[in-house]
C-alpha cells in the first residue's frame, strides 16, 4: 500500500519537473498505472525511460509497497503538456 | 566453472527467437502482465515461449542484473532485451514490432 503523494515524491526526487498521473488499477493501492512527463526522458529510449522510473521507485518496489506498475513515460513535447 | 544460470539463459535465448521470462506458463500465466505479454505475441502468429521463473529467485535476480530491469515479465526478441508490454505497446504504436519480428524470423 502506498499513497499517490508518496509515489510522486519518489519520482520528483529523481525528476523534479515530473508531472505525474497515477491510477490505482485494482483498488488495493499496490497495482498502479503511472504516467510521468519529464524533460529527464529527453533523448532516452523506451527502456531507459522506464529504467529511470524504476530507479526512482526502487524503495517502494523493493519493500513491496508497490507490487506492479504499468508505465508511460513522455517528454513535455511528446505529451503536449507544459510540465510544472 | 561457468555460471549454470547464465548457461541456462543463454541456451534458452538461443532456442527461442521470442522468449518471455514470466510468472506462470504460456498455458497458465499467473500474473496479469505475463498474460498480457502472451496475448501480445499471440496476435503476430510467430512461435514464442514462456519460461516460468516465478519460484526461481536466483534466476530472477540474475535476469534483473543482466537487463537492469527489476520486474517480470522480461521479453527477449532474437536474444535482445525489450522490456515488457509497456515498451512493446509503444513500439507497436510506432509500427516497429512487425519489422522486428520479420527480421528475426527471416520474413
Amino acid at each position: 500500500m502506498i499513497s499517490n503523494e508518496a509515489i510522486e515524491s519518489c519520482l520528483r526526487a529523481t525528476m523534479p519537473d515530473a508531472v505525474v498521473s497515477i491510477t490505482d488499477r485494482t483498488g488495493t493501492r499496490d497495482h498502479f498505472s503511472i504516467r510521468v512527463v519529464s524533460v529527464a526522458f529527453q533523448d532516452k529510449n523506451l527502456l531507459d525511460r522506464n529504467r529511470l522510473i524504476y530507479h526512482a521507485l526502487r524503495e517502494p518496489m523493493a519493500d513491496g509497497r508497490i507490487h506492479a506498475m504499468e508505465l508511460k513515460a513522455h517528454t513535455p513535447d511528446e505529451a503536449g503538456v507544459a510540465s510544472n | 566453472m561457468g555460471n549454470p544460470i547464465e548457461d541456462e539463459v543463454k541456451r534458452e535465448l538461443e532456442q527461442h527467437k521470442i522468449l518471455i521470462y514470466g510468472k506462470g506458463t504460456k498455458a497458465a500465466p499467473r500474473c496479469g502482465f505475463t498474460l498480457e505479454t502472451v496475448q501480445f505475441f499471440a496476435k503476430y502468429g510467430q512461435p514464442f515461449e514462456v519460461v516460468d521463473v516465478l519460484e526461481n529467485m536466483p534466476k530472477r535476480e540474475y535476469l534483473s542484473k543482466m537487463t537492469n530491469w527489476p520486474t517480470l515479465p522480461k521479453v527477449f526478441i532474437n536474444g535482445q532485451f525489450y522490456g515488457d508490454t509497456d515498451v512493446l505497446d509503444e513500439m507497436e504504436r510506432k509500427g516497429e514490432v512487425k519489422p522486428l519480428l520479420d527480421a528475426a524470423f527471416g520474413g
